[in-house]
C-alpha cells in the first residue's frame, strides 16, 4: 500500500523536474550568487577582493540609497490605495449587468496587454509640453498654463502614478471581478426580502465578501510597486535630477554603469529583506484566520 | 501500461527542456557568415547606429573587395548594453577580435586589461601614429603605448538655420553670422533673435535635461578655462572641479532658459525643433550634420559652438578601434585586425559623411574631405576639443554631472548649491 503511493508520488517527479531544473539555474541559483557577490568588491569582469560587510555598512550611510527606497516607498504609498480603490470601482462597474458590460471588461484591461516600452511611449508623447496631446486639451478648454508633465518634481510624480494605474488597474480589476462573480446570488436574495437598500448590500455583503481578495491583491500590489522600474526609467529616466529615481534604478546604476556589482547586489538583498518582511506581515493574519 | 506512458512522456519533456536549457548557439562571437576561403576571419563589434552604421559597413565592404587576405566580419550589437556586453565577453574569453569603444570607456577597458596595447603590432603592420591628429590620438594613449586607434572625433557644436537667421537680420554677405563672441554678444544674438522672429518661432532649441546641456556646459567651463572634472589617473583620480568657472559657466547657461527665454523650457525633441525650422540655431554633436543635411527644405550653417569665454574649447568624445585581449590569440588575425584599422581610417572621407571629424590629418587635408559642404567650417574643433578625464570613473562622473546640472536647469537648485551636491557624489565615487 505504502509503495503504491510512493508510485503514485514518483509519477508526479518527471513533471516537475523540468521547471525545478530551470527554477534552480535560474532563480536560487543567482539568488546565492547574488549573495556572495554583496560580500566581495565585485566588478563586471568578476571577483576582486573580499570586503566582509563592507557592501552593507556603506549602504547605510549612503544617502543615495535612502532617497531611492524612499522614491520607491513613495510610489508603493501612492499607487497601492488608489490602485485598489480604482480597481475596485471598476470591477463593479464591469460587473454591472448593462449591454457595455463586454466594453467595460476589454477597454480597462487592454492596457495590460501592451508593453511597458509601448506604455511609457504613449505616455511620453501625450504629455510632452507645447504640442503634447494632454497639453493641447488643457489649452482648448482656455486653461493658459503650460503644465511640464515629465520635468517638474511634482508632475512627475503624478505623472508615473497616473501611468501606472492605468496600464495595470486590468489585472487587479479582473481579481476583483471573478471575486464578485463569486459572492453567492443567495445572499443578495436573502438581504433584499429582509429589505436592504442597494447601499446596505454593498456594505454589509460585496465588501465583506471581497475581503480575502483583497489581501490578495494588497499584497501582490506592495510586492510588485516594490519592484518598480521599467516605467520609471523609460518615462522620467528617474528625473528631473533623481527626484523619481527608484531603488531598481540605483541598483542598476551602481552595478552597470559604477561597475560596481557588489554594492549592487547588496543593496538588492536589503530590497529582498523588505519584501520578505513586508510578506511575512500581510501572510501572518491570514493564515491564523484560515485556521 | 498507462503508467509507463506517463512516465515516458514526462522523461521526453524533461529532455525536451534540458536540451532547450543547453542551448544550441555557437560560441562564436560573429554568428553565422560565410568567410571567403583563404581568408582570415576578422569579427569586429561595433555600436553604431544610424548613418553610422552604413558608412562603417561601407568602409568594411570596401576593405574586403579590395583584397583576399583578410575578411572583417561586421557584427552591430545593441548601443544601450553595448559596453556590458563587450567587458564580460572579453573578460569571459568570449569577446571579438576587432571592438569599437568611445575614447570615454578606454580607461575601463584598459585599466581592466580588456584591450591589448597595438604598438608591437602597430608597427610591424606599419602605422604611422604621425599621421593622425595628435589632440585626438592623445586620448588613446595611457602609460605612453597606444592602446586604440581613433577614427574620429565628435565635438559638441553649433547649427544655426540659415532663413531664420537671415531674416533676423543676423547673416553677413558671405554667409557668416554677426554675432560678437563675448557673453554678452551672444545674449544680445539670441534676444536679437528672439524680437526679430515671428511669433512661432524661438532662437535657440535646446534640451533643459540630460546629455546636451552637461555637453555645452562642459564646452563654456572649458572655455573659461577649467579644464578637468577629476584628474587624469586611471584607478585614483583627483577631484580639481574649478568650482568658480564651473558655476559661471552654469548661471550663464541657466540664464539663457530662465532670464533671457531665449530657449524654451523642456522641449521633448529639440532635435526636431530645428529640423522643421522652428528654431533658429540649436548645439549638439556634430554628427547631427547627416541628419540636417539629409533634410529638405534646411538650409544651415554648421561651426565650432561660439567661444564665448575666451579659451578655445568644445566637449568631445571619440570612436575608436580596440583589439580586446584573449589568451589564445591568433597574431595573424590581430594583425589584420590593425591592418583594418589603418585602412578604415585612411578612408575618413566616407566616415566623415555621417559628420563626425577624422582622425587623420592626412585624410582632413585632402581635396576628398574639403569638397564635403560643412565639414571644413567645424574641423578646426578637432584641434583643442577636450576629452572626458581620463579615468575609469568617467562614466560614472557623466551620470553625476548630467543629473545634478539638470536641477540647475529646471531652477530646482542654486549652482552653488549643485555643486556641492556633486562635489560630494563624484569625491564618493573615486574614493569608494
Amino acid at each position: 500500500m505504502k509503495n503504491k503511493l510512493l508510485l503514485q508520488d514518483m509519477k508526479a517527479v518527471p513533471f516537475l523536474l523540468p521547471f525545478f531544473i530551470v527554477y534552480m539555474i535560474f532563480t536560487i541559483f543567482p539568488v546565492i550568487k547574488g549573495l556572495e557577490m554583496s560580500f566581495y568588491d565585485w566588478s563586471l569582469i568578476g571577483k576582486l577582493d573580499f570586503v566582509g560587510l563592507e557592501n552593507f555598512t556603506v549602504m547605510f550611510s549612503d544617502p543615495f540609497f535612502w532617497r531611492s527606497l524612499w522614491n520607491t516607498t513613495l510610489f508603493v504609498i501612492l499607487t497601492t490605495p488608489t490602485m485598489m480603490l480604482l480597481a475596485l470601482g471598476l470591477a463593479l462597474l464591469a460587473n454591472l449587468n448593462t449591454k457595455l458590460q463586454t466594453f467595460f471588461r476589454g477597454a480597462y484591461f487592454l492596457p495590460s496587454i501592451l508593453s511597458v516600452a509601448v506604455i511609457s511611449f504613449l505616455a511620453i508623447f501625450m504629455l510632452q509640453p507645447y504640442n503634447g496631446f494632454v497639453n493641447t486639451i488643457l489649452h482648448s478648454i482656455g486653461i493658459e498654463a503650460e503644465p511640464f508633465w515629465l520635468a517638474d518634481k511634482y508632475l512627475a510624480w503624478i505623472t508615473i502614478v497616473v501611468v501606472t494605474l492605468w496600464w495595470t488597474v486590468g489585472t487587479n480589476m479582473i481579481l476583483f471581478l471573478v471575486a464578485l462573480q463569486d459572492i453567492p446570488e443567495s445572499l443578495y436574495e436573502a438581504s433584499e426580502i429582509d429589505g436592504a437598500t442597494r447601499w446596505q448590500q454593498f456594505w454589509y455583503i460585496t465588501l465583506p465578501q471581497l475581503k480575502p481578495i483583497s489581501k490578495v491583491i494588497l499584497l501582490l500590489q506592495v510586492l510588485a510597486s516594490f519592484k518598480v522600474f521599467a516605467q520609471i526609467m523609460l518615462i522620467t529616466g528617474g528625473g528631473p535630477g533623481g527626484a523619481t529615481r527608484p531603488l531598481i534604478q540605483y541598483i542598476y546604476e551602481s552595478g552597470f554603469t559604477q561597475n560596481n556589482l557588489g554594492y549592487a547586489a547588496a543593496m538588492s538583498f536589503a530590497l529582498f529583506f523588505i519584501l520578505l518582511i513586508l510578506s511575512i506581515i500581510q501572510l501572518r493574519p491570514q493564515r491564523s484566520e484560515e485556521s | 501500461m498507462k503508467k509507463r506512458l506517463i512516465l515516458l512522456i514526462g522523461i521526453v519533456l524533461t529532455a525536451i527542456t534540458l536540451a532547450a536549457c543547453s542551448g544550441g548557439g555557437s560560441d562564436d562571437a560573429g554568428g553565422d557568415v560565410e568567410v571567403p576561403e583563404g581568408a582570415t576571419e576578422v569579427v569586429m563589434w561595433n555600436l553604431f547606429g544610424g548613418g553610422d552604421a552604413a558608412f562603417m559597413q561601407e568602409i568594411v565592404d570596401e576593405f574586403n573587395a579590395s583584397q583576399d587576405a583578410i575578411f572583417v566580419n561586421n557584427v552591430q550589437q545593441e548601443f544601450e548594453e553595448y559596453y556590458t556586453k563587450l567587458i564580460t565577453s572579453v573578460s569571459a574569453g568570449k569577446g571579438p577580435d576587432l571592438a569599437v569603444s568611445h575614447a570615454s570607456v578606454l580607461p575601463e577597458l584598459v585599466s581592466q586589461g580588456l584591450v591589448q596595447e597595438l604598438d608591437t603590432y602597430g608597427e610591424e603592420v606599419g602605422v604611422n601614429w604621425g599621421e593622425f591628429n595628435q589632440n585626438i590620438l592623445e586620448s588613446t594613449v595611457f602609460d605612453e603605448q597606444h592602446y586604440a586607434i581613433p577614427i574620429d572625433t565628435h565635438p559638441h557644436i553649433f547649427f544655426v538655420n540659415n532663413k531664420l537667421v537671415g531674416d533676423a537680420g543676423l547673416m553677413n554677405e558671405d554667409g557668416s553670422v554677426k554675432m560678437e563672441q563675448t557673453p554678452e554678444g551672444f545674449v544680445e544674438f539670441m534676444t536679437t533673435l528672439k524680437e526679430e522672429l515671428p511669433e512661432d518661432k524661438f532662437p535657440m532649441s535646446f534640451s533643459t535635461a540630460g546629455v546636451d546641456s552637461y555637453r555645452l556646459w562642459f564646452s563654456f567651463y572649458t572655455q573659461l578655462g577649467g579644464e578637468n572634472i577629476v584628474t587624469d589617473d586611471l584607478e585614483n583620480p583627483e577631484y580639481v572641479l574649478d568650482v568658480d568657472k564651473a558655476i559661471e559657466a552654469a548661471e550663464y547657461m541657466h540664464d539663457l532658459w530662465h532670464e533671457h527665454e531665449v530657449i524654451p523650457l523642456n522641449l521633448a525633441d529639440f532635435y526636431a525643433d530645428f529640423q522643421s525650422g522652428n528654431a533658429a540655431t540649436t548645439s549638439t554633436g556634430v554628427w547631427a550634420t547627416g541628419t540636417w543635411e539629409a533634410t529638405e527644405e534646411l538650409e544651415f550653417t554648421a561651426l565650432p559652438a561660439p567661444n564665448i569665454f575666451g579659451q578655445d574649447a568644445a566637449f568631445g568624445n571619440s570612436h575608436t578601434f580596440v583589439v580586446p585581449t584573449s589568451q589564445d590569440a591568433d597574431p595573424e588575425v590581430q594583425k589584420g585586425a590593425i591592418e583594418f584599422m589603418d585602412y578604415a581610417t585612411d578612408k575618413g572621407v566616407i566616415w566623415a559623411e555621417a559628420g563626425h571629424i577624422p582622425s587623420k590629418t592626412t585624410v582632413v587635408e585632402s581635396e576628398e574631405y574639403a569638397e564635403l559642404p560643412y565639414r571644413s567650417d567645424y574641423v578646426e574643433v578637432a584641434n583643442y576639443v577636450n576629452f572626458p578625464d581620463q579615468t575609469v570613473h568617467a562614466r560614472g562622473i557623466e551620470d553625476i554631472m548630467i543629473r545634478n546640472l539638470d536641477l540647475i536647469w529646471t531652477d530646482e537648485e542654486s549652482p552653488e548649491e549643485a555643486f556641492k551636491l556633486i562635489e560630494d557624489e563624484v569625491k564618493a565615487l573615486i574614493g569608494g
